[in-house]
């Protein structure tokens, strides 16, 4: 069951992988765009994760940043945590109080901020 | 008010250390929850890493685990562009801060609302996707058909 669900989940992943390294998000109008951006035209702390996968898919870091910072931070994080989820633990941090406020400051102060004109792409 | 036992700077009124949970004023003022009162400072974890779960925290957490979906919440946030993931994460931080002064029954309760954000969140994320890609889709092909 477990091997199942790892089989599955690899190839839901690839074809994800697949999809979003051939098609163009921008300016492909079968992708599904954020709901809240339709809705607004603002930027949510969500937008623009497609577009910087398909960059970074196909080697444009630079871009990729540029679209969504904010899932290097979490992939960084999600690196911290790795040493830990090896043993079978949860990391330290997770659980602590100052974790969970830097996360709701982040989130939040980004998705103000990269609406405002003082973000920079 | 600095904590006798780890040094963590508290504020003046707080009863108990933010950092080491250690009651700060000295017998005067009892906390209600006695539980936390036991609490010693964990030992340095052992080297290789314990199997299982946790050094021994007598008094501390003594029921099962209470999660705080952080993980979820920011997915939730990620993916589903909405407000209420916000929402989630900060019911998150709440598992924690309240984990960290040793209010089970609080934590319980935050963790209980960024369990019912995220799935909301994700809900009405999958149904708004689902809607907008159906127009999208459905502006498209009649793009395509104005075209030919």
């Amino acid at each position: 069951m477990r091997r199942f669900t790892i089989i599955c989940s690899s190839a839901i992943a690839a074809a994800g992988a697949w999809v979003v390294y051939t098609f163009a998000p921008a300016g492909n109008a079968w992708f599904p765009q954020c709901v809240f951006h339709q809705l607004t035209g603002l930027d949510c702390p969500g937008c623009g994760s497609t577009r910087a996968l398909h960059a970074l898919l196909h080697g444009d870091v630079a871009a990729a940043w540029r679209f969504n910072p904010i899932l290097f931070v979490f992939a960084a994080v999600a690196l911290c945590a790795v040493p830990s989820l090896a043993r079978g633990e949860e990391p330290r941090f997770y659980k602590t109080p100052w974790f969970g406020w830097t996360s709701v400051v982040v989130v939040t102060g980004y998705w103000i901020v990269r609406n405002t004109p003082l973000w920079p792409y | 008010m600095n904590c006798p036992n780890c040094g963590t700077t508290n504020l003046d009124n707080a009863t108990l250390c933010i950092n080491c949970g250690r009651p700060l004023t000295t017998a005067s003022a009892a906390p209600p929850q006695p539980p936390v009162q036991s609490y010693t400072p964990p030992p340095p974890p052992p080297p290789g890493g314990s199997p299982g779960m946790a050094p021994p925290m007598p008094g501390m957490m003594p029921g099962p685990v209470i999660p705080n979906y952080l993980v979820h919440s920011i997915i939730a946030t990620l993916c589903c562009c909405l407000p209420l993931g916000i929402v989630a994460i900060i019911f998150s931080a709440q598992v924690n801060q309240k984990l960290a002064i040793g209010d089970v029954a609080g934590a319980q309760e935050a963790s209980n609302k960024a369990k019912l954000f995220c799935w909301i969140s994700f809900g009405i994320g999958i149904v708004g996707i689902a809607l907008a890609f159906l127009i999208n889709g459905a502006a498209f092909l009649a793009a395509l058909h104005n075209h030919m």
